[in-house]
């Protein structure tokens, strides 16, 4: 019930803002090619449905392949710059500054050298993704206490016992955090490189829309991508809920659901 | 009584230069075996660096740690360890956090495991076993971390002011249970307090120390028959013991 109410609000919002939307456009006589009215996107979504799916799996499976390469390379970069202060030393500075300037100003060079393939794609969304899971699972793995440390050395623990059974685990809060903020970023990369050179995917509709004038369609794929950003979002968190329950912020939040 | 702990002319600092802290110099300590042993003194005289030389954390500047004869170098695995805080992992049960102490230290002996029920039931937790720690209150969740300081059966119990977190009440309670546990187990117990009352209730002996640089001023005795209850505390031999305590502390200008 409290749930229910707690929708009514973004609900009243959203129907306020679509209001607006339909006032302007029949107002002003804006005509269709600026800004067509909401009926006409939803109209375009239903007749493409098929086409839209198409294109969507293909900027999801970049997506999740590129999110895949950041947490299988993220994790790892991230746990030896923990564990080798030479390392952290001689990268940090350089994986800040590759932080510094946009990536997708890289994106053209990548397609120069691997092309117009599945290839690109990945390197590209890894690029925008990767860093806001080495960053916060290096802040996870520092965030031990003194005194966890000193429970494990008293137990005569090994650097991989350490590892295994005190950092890693504890560091998962932090992981996930970077992990939901990595997803979304993944979306982004995914279509960063598909308008720099794809013949498919919801980054090449946007390009192909743009070109025929088509808004209609552009904001039928702007719609398709906020639906995959949301949907991969919680589909992290629900992972995450399922793997640390003991976590004080998924506790709270469940406490909030009345769970 | 044999020996079991020793300190030889220990002294420990931290930092060089005009960073430079002598946390201990010169402490000369004896605990016998079976002995309960109280370390009082303001903060920042060196009573947790000096438990934790002894647990073989840190190394001392100069000097010899011993436990049970033999200098130590690194955490001797004959310990226990309980923090101020309990330090328990959130994902494990009580059961499995008391049990991390034998998965660290590879002991699949199946005694060591039968053993954790008998230490939970011996801390009031019995019905607490497959519990998350979340759901305990802070002097249960430190009941538990007393269990996993002596599931492997160590000779040797260090204490941090392992009750200071604690509310007056849970506190006191908490006091009697050590003792009961303490009279049932017969470990060596080094015990690190701030609080007079209770390094003498608890105490066969209470080692006063002084801070910067930390120093034994005094060990005082305690000689007042066991089990003690806060009856005691009407006991002159019990004021005589606080008394001193309480003196050497307000000489060396630290108060309570």
């Amino acid at each position: 019930m409290h749930r229910l109410t707690a929708a009514i609000y973004p609900l009243a919002a959203m129907i306020g803002v679509i209001a607006l939307w339909y006032a302007t456009v029949i107002f002003f006589a804006v005509p269709k090619y600026i800004l067509p009215l909401p009926g006409d996107v939803y109209q375009r979504i239903r007749e493409d449905l098929e086409f839209l799916l198409w294109h969507s799996l293909i900027t999801v499976l970049e997506t999740l392949g590129g999110f895949a390469l950041s947490i299988a390379l993220g994790i790892p970069i991230a746990i030896a710059l923990v564990a080798s202060r030479t390392l952290d030393r001689a990268l940090m500075p350089w994986l800040i500054l590759s932080q510094t300037f946009p990536k997708v100003a890289l994106a053209p060079l990548i397609v120069v050298w691997f092309g117009l393939g599945f290839t690109p794609k990945l390197l590209v969304t890894f690029l925008v993704a990767f860093f806001p899971i080495v960053i916060s699972t290096i802040v996870g793995l520092r965030s031990i206490e003194r005194e966890m440390i000193e429970l494990a050395q008293s137990m005569r623990a090994t650097t991989l016992q350490m590892f295994w059974h005190f950092r890693l685990p504890l560091a998962l809060p932090n992981i996930f955090a970077g992990l939901k903020v990595s997803v979304a970023f993944a979306v982004v990369g995914a279509v960063i490189a598909e308008w720099v050179g794809a013949s498919a995917g919801l980054g090449y509709l946007l390009m192909r829309a743009n070109g025929n004038l088509d808004t209609t369609l552009l904001f039928a794929v702007l719609a398709a991508l906020m639906v995959i950003g949301v949907f991969l979002y919680y589909a992290v968190e629900v992972i995450e809920r399922l793997s640390i329950p003991w976590h004080v912020v998924v506790r709270l939040q469940d406490m909030a659901r009345g769970a | 009584m044999p020996q079991a702990i020793a300190l030889k002319s220990v002294s420990k600092t931290f930092g060089s230069g005009t960073q430079r802290v002598d946390a201990l110099l010169d402490i000369d300590l004896d605990v016998g075996k079976g002995e309960f042993v109280s370390v009082v003194g303001a903060s920042g005289c060196g009573k947790s660096t000096m438990l934790r030389l002894i647990a073989g954390l840190m190394a001392p500047t100069s000097g010899v740690v011993e436990i049970g004869g033999r200098p130590i170098d690194g955490p001797d695995p004959g310990i226990g360890i309980v923090f101020q805080t309990p330090v328990l992992l959130p994902w494990r049960s009580v059961r499995r956090n008391v049990e991390l102490q034998l998965d660290i230290r590879r002991n699949a002996d199946p005694a060591a495991r039968g053993q954790v029920d008998a230490l939970l039931k011996l801390v009031g937790l019995s019905g607490f076993a497959e519990r998350k720690p979340y759901e305990l209150s802070g002097g249960m969740q430190q009941r538990v971390s007393i269990c996993r300081a002596l599931v492997h059966d160590p000779s040797l119990l260090l204490m941090d002011e392992p009750f200071g977190a604690l509310d007056a009440l849970t506190r006191e309670q908490m006091n009697m249970e050590l003792q009961r546990i303490w009279m049932e187990t017969r470990k060596t117990v080094l015990f690190i307090t701030h609080s007079i009352t209770e390094s003498v209730l608890l105490g066969d002996r209470v080692v006063v120390m002084t801070p910067r640089p930390g120093r034994i001023m005094e060990i005082v005795p305690v000689p007042v028959p066991r089990p003690r209850d806060f009856s005691i505390m009407r006991m002159p031999e019990f004021h005589t013991a606080c008394d001193r305590v309480r003196q050497l502390m307000n000489a060396a200008g630290m108060t309570e």
